[in-house]
């Protein structure tokens, strides 16, 4: 279980403090999928952040499993906005890399695993590339592929299928939601999309303006629906998020 | 395909300078200006005249030199670059010596350090560290903070993030400052070797020069010419090597 207590953030601008966020508590079963959408700059990206231990010192107020999160001690994957590959490894030392970080031995287990999860994606035949010479969708699915690979204890993403095409990011969310649901690892991700919202997240978290507070954190029956567009029950519950958004982005 | 690129530069560039001399050799007409096809059939002599000596003297100040300044300019820009304490207290001294004319120095550096190879070797280092110093420390300052998100995440060590993004991130800006300091690094030597020292390719060119050994000068000057080149060619393979994802 991850429980984020009355975290808040705040940084220095000309010497004077900003709030960035919070304070925000919630709690996150273990196998949970939570979406947070809100205003951009609410703060959502800057959770992400403390979550991921990028941004350093609020670790106390977030616990993992009742331990302090540290990113040295837990396995937190991160698939940022720009899918984070280092340009300069190819395919499959960006795919291993945590595993290399993690010091943890590449066995026949790792390697089962590893086999599964790049045939899964498609991308076996693009291990041998640089990260320049792929597409944006092939780019997502080596990220996906390279934080499925760790078995995080913590999956987080950041606008993961924003930088994509219409069609192209679909199917990289059927992708995800396909081998998600293979391995059930506890995930926050944050989106600007209602859509995807509904689709990709269990429970969907409304943030308020900056500095981003909690608003609504609403349990979505629909997800893991298929054909959910055609579903009478997500215009419904698409139309209900928007009016929170209204009411919580004026305050 | 590249690498046949560059030899097809080579050849064009190498006509048609030989050409230009050969011409300007021909209009000037003073035995101060052979042409280049004397030059040519002169270089198999030398040989006996144990120029090879000379290259290699030459060679091993310049690479000491380039190897100490990659080192110390290496480890000094990344430490700027990462320390506010380092860079408050390095980058006056940095700011204020960088245009300081240091082949200037090279009397007190004799003075100090003899005659020998180490006061050489010391004057091209105290010039190239800070060329190699400035570009290291903009370089891993241009790098954008999202590169270190994936790895800080993992929880990656100071040394883990060194080797994964900040050395393969200044690669390309290192080696672009490593020919830059090749060609300034002959120029000193040669000018350094025209002092306290029998040996070296500068030294060959200046006393061929005062024997008035015309030929033996333009050999010189086209040996010197060729170990540059030869670096030159060695860094642009390094890079096809290393930076293999730049492509």
């Amino acid at each position: 279980m991850l429980e984020i207590n009355n975290l808040s953030v705040s940084y220095n601008s000309e010497n004077k403090p900003v709030d960035a966020l919070g304070p925000i508590s919630m709690q996150i079963e273990s196998g949970d999928i939570y979406a947070i959408i809100g205003p951009s700059g609410c703060g959502k990206s800057t959770l992400l952040h403390v979550l991921s231990g990028i941004i350093k010192g609020y670790s106390r107020q977030v616990l993992l499993d009742g331990q302090e999160l540290n990113p040295k001690k837990h396995d937190v994957g991160f698939i940022p906005q720009n899918f984070g590959l280092l340009p300069w490894k190819k395919v499959q030392e960006n795919c291993l890399l945590s595993l290399k970080i993690k010091g943890k031995a590449i066995d026949s287990a790792a390697n089962e695993r590893i086999e599964y999860i790049l045939n899964k994606l498609n991308i076996h035949s693009l291990i041998d590339r640089y990260p320049n010479k792929l597409s944006g969708g092939q780019k997502q699915r080596v990220a996906i592929a390279r934080a499925f690979i760790m078995n995080p204890d913590l999956l987080l993403m950041d606008e993961p299928f924003s930088a994509l095409d219409a069609l192209t990011r679909e199917e990289a969310q059927e992708l995800f939601i396909d081998i998600w649901n293979q391995y059930k690892t506890t995930t926050v991700f944050v989106t600007h999309s209602i859509e995807e919202a509904i689709y990709m997240g269990k429970k969907i978290v409304i943030m308020s303006h900056c500095p981003g507070t909690i608003v609504e954190i609403i349990h979505n029956p629909l997800f893991n629906t298929e054909n959910l567009r055609q579903n009478e029950e997500y215009l419904k519950l698409s139309t209900y998020i928007r009016s929170i958004i209204k009411k919580g982005w004026k305050i | 395909m590249k690498a046949r690129k560059k030899i097809k530069l080579f050849i064009q560039g190498f006509l048609t300078f030989n050409i230009l001399w050969y011409f300007f050799s021909i209009i000037v007409n003073m035995r101060v200006l052979p042409s280049p096809i004397d030059i040519y059939l002169n270089m198999g002599s030398l040989y006996g005249e144990e120029l090879y000596i000379h290259v290699l003297v030459s060679l091993y100040r310049v690479v000491s030199g380039l190897g100490i300044s990659l080192v110390l300019g290496i480890s000094i820009g990344l430490l700027m670059a990462y320390s506010k304490r380092w860079s408050k207290m390095l980058n006056p001294l940095v700011y204020f010596t960088y245009p300081i004319p240091k082949t200037a120095l090279l009397p007190v550096v004799m003075l100090l350090f003899g005659l020998g190879d180490g006061s050489k070797i010391i004057i091209l280092v105290l010039i190239l560290v800070f060329q190699i110093l400035v570009a290291v420390r903009d370089a891993a300052l241009n790098i954008p903070s999202e590169t270190y998100d994936s790895i800080k995440s993992l929880g990656a060590s100071k040394l883990q993030i060194l080797w994964n993004i900040t050395l393969p991130a200044i690669l390309p800006e290192l080696l672009t400052t490593l020919r830059v300091s090749i060609g300034t690094a002959l120029s000193i030597l040669f000018f350094a070797e025209g002092y306290g020292t029998q040996y070296g390719i500068g030294y060959y060119i200046l006393d061929a020069w005062t024997r008035i050994d015309y030929i033996g000068m333009y050999a010189g000057i086209l040996i010197m010419s060729l170990l540059g080149f030869t670096m030159f060619i060695l860094i642009d393979i390094l890079e096809e090597v290393i930076c293999k994802w730049k492509a």
